[in-house]
């Protein structure tokens, strides 16, 4: 049974070269626009490892990291940052909200798969 | 006095210096009247609330279009690599079957005609040993009726002289000539029979080796035959063999190339990240661009002064990325930095 994860990114093109990388990899992989859409897509499934930008609409990821986090089935799940912020204040309120990692854009694919197969095996 | 002279006379020469270094720098402009200053405030406000609009909006509209074109893009991509995917699935998946299960079962199944062809002929052959130990027999059953023939031989002259010894003694040798008599009927009925014994055994040997000589020619057809097929079989299997090897040779190319086409073309997507990041900049430069008729207005009407360092302050908060500091800072573009992971 492959794992799922949730990509959450406001750039099309940004969600759709992390799928790729994934489903290559043998990851099932569910998409959302921002942090409101993603909290909307997180019930009535199980989702292993949740990959997050930082700045976007509607809900920004690190707010959404605070909220993913205080839903009782998510408490354990790792969730991973992707983002083009270079400020260290911004990840360390990622680590103070709940995230595992913290990987800046523009990644490469190995790069993005070895960070999620230390949280997560295929 | 004389200083007064020779001050006039040197702004004279300034000014008309300066009037010609102008004149040839900027040849032919006509003469502006300057506004006071109230005014030229008033004329800035208005510049920048009629051209930052203007300008946001060529901005927006070159990030819609961007983002438009990139997301169709990456879309088509990212099509054409699931397609790839599904290719490269299906194909391992047909030669695997084609290798491991289709041949394999042909082979079988062609190995157990062969077979039954085999059995049957072998069954033949055995058929034909046994009539071969019939005709044995057979030869054996005609000699021993040759044996009876020359016993019934000898019996039927030792009757005869038994008859003569007979009638030679006269009347008391009558009822022994009756015997010699039956006897020599006896010996003769038995010839007879052996006679005919052999006639049989005969035509039963001829009708053996009738038998024996058209299943043997059939035996000998059919073996051949049987060889022909297992020739044939393997001929047809070789040829399967060969053809599935070149179809997997090509197959394993096509593979190759199809891998090799997605991995450039999840490259290729790698590389449209430059979309997102291109969007946030001109965001920050849009949002900026939005503030100058504010600050413009607040220095129109003395509130705070006209200072490019509040608008580049009021941008710089607004960066996310190391190479918007680094381009602020040193006025170039800056190189994009290589993605950095940090685990908590």
């Amino acid at each position: 049974m492959a794992k799922t994860i949730l990509i959450v990114d406001d750039s099309a093109s940004v969600r759709q070269v992390v799928s790729i990388a994934l489903k290559g990899a043998g990851y099932e992989v569910i998409t959302a626009n921002d942090g409101k859409d993603a909290l909307s897509k997180m019930t009535g499934v199980r989702i292993h490892l949740i990959i997050s930008d930082v700045n976007m609409p509607n809900m920004d990821g690190i707010t959404f990291v605070a909220e993913a986090k205080k839903l009782p089935a998510y408490k354990f799940v790792p969730i991973i940052m992707l983002t083009t912020e270079s400020q260290d204040e911004k990840k360390k309120q990622a680590q103070a909200a709940g995230a595992k990692a913290w990987v800046t854009k523009p990644f490469q694919p190995e790069q993005m798969l070895s960070a999620v197969s230390k949280l997560v095996a295929p | 006095m004389a200083s007064v002279v020779i001050a006039t006379v040197a702004l004279a020469v300034g000014v008309g210096v300066g009037y010609a270094l102008r004149s040839r720098q900027h040849p032919a402009q006509p003469a502006l009247t300057v506004p006071p200053p109230e005014a030229r405030a008033q004329d800035l406000t208005r510049f920048a609330g009629a051209v930052t609009p203007v300008w946001s909006a060529q901005i927006d509209s070159s990030r819609t279009q961007m983002e438009n074109a990139v997301g169709q893009l990456t879309e088509t991509f990212a099509g054409i690599v699931e397609n790839l995917d599904t290719v490269l699935t299906s194909s391992t998946g047909v030669l695997g079957e084609g290798q491991g299960g289709v041949f394999d079962r042909s082979r079988e199944r062609l190995g157990e005609v062969v077979g039954t062809l085999d059995s049957a002929l072998t069954g033949k052959r055995e058929a034909l040993a046994e009539l071969h130990s019939l005709l044995s027999l057979n030869e054996e059953l005609r000699q021993m009726s040759g044996e009876v023939t020359r016993i019934a031989s000898q019996t039927n002259l030792l009757a005869l002289n038994a008859a003569i010894e007979a009638q030679r003694i006269g009347e008391a040798g009558a009822a022994f000539g009756v015997v010699a008599g039956e006897v020599r009927q006896l010996a003769d009925r038995s010839q007879n029979t052996s006679v005919r014994m052999v006639e049989k055994v005969d035509k039963v040997a001829q009708a053996i080796a009738g038998v024996l000589s058209t299943q043997e020619a059939s035996a000998e057809h059919e073996g051949t035959a049987v060889a022909h097929a297992h020739g044939e079989v393997q001929a047809v299997l070789d040829d399967l063999m060969s053809m599935l090897s070149k179809m997997r040779e090509s197959s394993q190319g096509l593979e190759q190339a199809a891998v090799g086409i997605r991995g450039e073309i999840s490259e290729s997507l790698v590389n449209l990240q430059f979309q997102d990041r291109v969007n946030q900049m001109l965001e920050h430069l849009r949002d900026n661009i939005g503030r100058f008729p504010d600050v413009a207005a607040a220095a129109a009407s003395g509130v705070a002064p006209l200072d490019a360092q509040v608008l580049l302050d009021e941008l710089a908060s607004r960066y996310t990325m190391a190479e918007e500091h680094q381009a602020h800072q040193s006025g170039s573009a800056a190189k994009v930095n290589e993605s950095e992971i940090t685990f908590f």
